[in-house]
């Protein structure tokens, strides 16, 4: 049984490269394109791992993290947070928001498979 | 030390002072000439005083000399009236005829004693009266005595000798001594009063001399107090203006050039303020701009990046060789304008004072192995060797390990891309509290008046290495805002032809990062 992936992700773009990846990869998706969606979806399907971008709109990568990790349901699924940029302290805070590994963009696609793997195997 | 309850006083009697003369409406010229004059005018008359004093003491030793002068004539008249009868007395006895005439020759002489006793002793007018009364009688009898002796009537003649020449000698004498007495007593008080005004002379000159000297320093004191006070609150007041602070103004009570002097800092330090606000919102104006720019630059770029590297990797099908080949340079070309906006993004936040360092735990040895690491790839292209050299000893540190990382990386980055061939060593040490770090390599080296340059913003050696090399000129602007924001001092020791060695220290331990004191140019 292939692993299903949730993205939380308002760019269409993005999704789509993501999209693009896991699928060629074998993994099964589910998108979401606002943060309550994202926390919607997750409760609903429980993936194997969420992919959760930081910046979007009225609800933000962090908060998103935080109601996810606060639900009894999901509180084990692992997520992976993207982060806008390396040196920006995103990262530090997401991981405090209760993430459990970072991609800082630029992501490059080859990387961000290879982090998804290691919460899939 | 007085009691301290007395010592306000003083001080307020100065301030008093001070301020008096600080506030007077006159210009510091005129203070200043009025406070010479007054000096001036002051020695002039302790001068004065001095010569008055001295040509008393004067007048006091002329009557002294004059005194003395009185009484060696009276006691010539005394020891002449003496040695007369002497003479008489031995002519009789004898009755020699030589002895008679010089005992009449000295008759004579004592009438020059009594001329020159007349001319010095004017004031004894009565007794000098009496005494040439005394002495015609005197001369009266010795004339009659010598001309018995010589008649041959010597028995006669002693007879007239002692009932009558005697008794006149004697009260001659008496006289005399009267004369000698009073012109002593006269030269004892005349001492006593010489001795008096000596003592009240010292006594104004010295008074006059501590008083001219106090009120000199007095009004020395106060002038220059008048005018330092001043200069001092102007001095205080640049000092804040050049430390960035344009809110305090000077408030001084003269009304001189001094004045006039911090109206004018008044001025231009409220100008000046409004100048400097003004320029800190357009700067902050601009550095928000840039960071939201970069923002929304990298959005897109992220997507044809992320794109890019899906072709590559066949996930849309096969890639021919040829348009692999032009995805390498698409892939190349954007990675290193990504590069470029997220320096712009640092740079601008680190000049909107926006970069807050996260303080943590870290180890340095793992810093430089990161980058080393990370940078092995690009040294290799080049066939460079790119040596590490970590002490053992170094301490567990403290910092923003991800700014150090960049900062470091910056470094070692350049000394790859400018080195042709040869090395770049990486070390690190520590002491006395401070890491150490030094990035050597073996390029073109850099002439000391670019030096300080390079740490600059947008500045390379040469502009044109900007298109050949690749980069920003930003790098080493960022790194040395990161090594100052960690309390740390970068530098280049360089020689043209002989390589660079970039070095910087930072605290071991930094608990609060330093303020961005960079103002905005």
């Amino acid at each position: 049984m292939s692993k299903r992936i949730l993205v939380v992700e308002d760019q269409e773009d993005n999704r789509r490269i993501v999209r693009d990846l896991l699928n060629s990869a074998g993994f099964e998706l589910i998108e979401a394109v606002t943060g309550e969606e994202g926390v919607q979806l997750a409760e609903e399907n429980v993936p194997d791992v969420i992919l959760m971008d930081i910046q979007m709109p009225v609800l933000d990568g962090y908060e998103a993290t935080r109601r996810i990790k606060a639900s009894a349901k999901c509180r084990h699924i692992p997520i992976i947070v993207i982060t806008s940029y390396a040196l920006s302290g995103d990262a530090a805070k997401a991981m405090a928001a209760g993430a459990d590994a970072y991609v800082a963009k630029p992501f490059s696609p080859r990387e961000l498979l290879a982090k998804i793997r290691q919460f899939t195997s | 030390m007085t009691s301290l309850a007395s010592r306000p006083k003083p001080a307020s009697l100065r301030n008093l002072a001070v301020g008096l003369v600080a506030r007077a409406p006159a210009s510091v010229q005129t203070k200043l000439l009025v406070a010479f004059l007054t000096i001036v005018g002051l020695l002039i008359a302790l001068g004065g005083a001095g010569l008055i004093a001295l040509s008393g003491i004067n007048d006091r030793t002329d009557e002294l000399i004059r005194l003395q002068r009185k009484i060696a004539a009276y006691r010539q008249v005394q020891h002449d009236t003496t040695g007369q009868l002497y003479g008489i007395s031995t002519a009789l006895l004898f009755a020699d005829e030589r002895m008679l005439d010089a005992a009449l020759r000295q008759l004579n002489q004592f009438g020059y004693d009594l001329d020159r006793l007349e001319y010095v002793a004017k004031d004894e007018a009565t007794l000098l009266g009496e005494v040439r009364q005394e002495y015609g009688r005197f001369i009266d009898v010795v004339t009659h005595v010598v001309d018995l002796i010589r008649s041959g009537h010597v028995a006669e003649a002693r007879k007239m000798q002692l009932e009558q020449a005697g008794p006149l000698a004697d009260r001659l004498e008496r006289l005399t001594n009267q004369l000698v007495n009073l012109a002593e007593s006269d030269m004892v008080s005349a001492i006593d009063a010489t001795e008096r005004t000596y003592r009240n002379s010292r006594i104004i000159v010295s008074a006059f001399a501590v008083g001219s000297i106090l009120l000199a320093l007095g009004l020395g004191y106060i002038i220059s107090w008048s005018l330092l006070g001043p200069v001092t609150e102007i001095g205080a007041r640049l000092r804040q203006i050049a430390a960035g602070d344009f809110t305090q103004r000077v408030r001084i009570a003269n009304r001189d050039e001094l004045s006039a002097l911090a109206d004018d800092l008044n001025r231009t330090t409220k100008k000046l303020g409004k100048l400097y606000r003004q320029l800190e919102e357009a700067s902050r104006h601009k550095s928000e701009f840039l960071a939201n720019t970069s923002h929304e630059l990298r959005t897109p770029l992220n997507a044809i990046l992320g794109y890019t590297e899906l072709i590559q990797d066949g996930i849309y099908g096969e890639v021919p060789p040829k348009i692999g080949e032009v995805l390498e340079r698409v892939q190349s070309n954007g990675r290193h304008l990504l590069g470029l906006i997220n320096d712009v993004l640092d740079l601008s936040k680190i000049e909107a004072g926006q970069l807050t360092l996260t303080i943590s735990d870290y180890s340095m040895r793992e810093v430089v192995q990161t980058v080393a690491a990370a940078t092995e790839s690009l040294a290799a292209e080049k066939n460079l060797l790119l040596k590490t050299e970590i002490s053992d000893n170094l301490p567990a540190a403290k910092g923003d390990e991800r700014r150090i990382t960049q900062a470091l990386l910056n470094l070692v980055g350049n000394a790859i891309k400018f080195t042709e061939a040869g090395e770049v060593a990486l070390k690190a040490s520590a002491q006395d509290g401070a890491f150490q770090l030094a990035v050597a390599d073996t390029g073109p080296g850099i002439a000391a008046k670019d030096q300080e340059r390079i740490f600059e913003e947008f500045q390379q050696v040469d502009s044109s290495s900007t298109r050949r090399k690749g980069g920003t000129g930003l790098g080493l602007a960022i790194s040395k805002k990161i090594v100052e924001m960690h309390g740390g001092r970068i530098w280049v020791e360089s020689e043209l032809g002989r390589g660079s060695t970039f070095l910087f220290t930072l605290p071991v331990r930094v608990e609060m990062p330093v303020a961005n004191r960079e103002k905005p140019a």
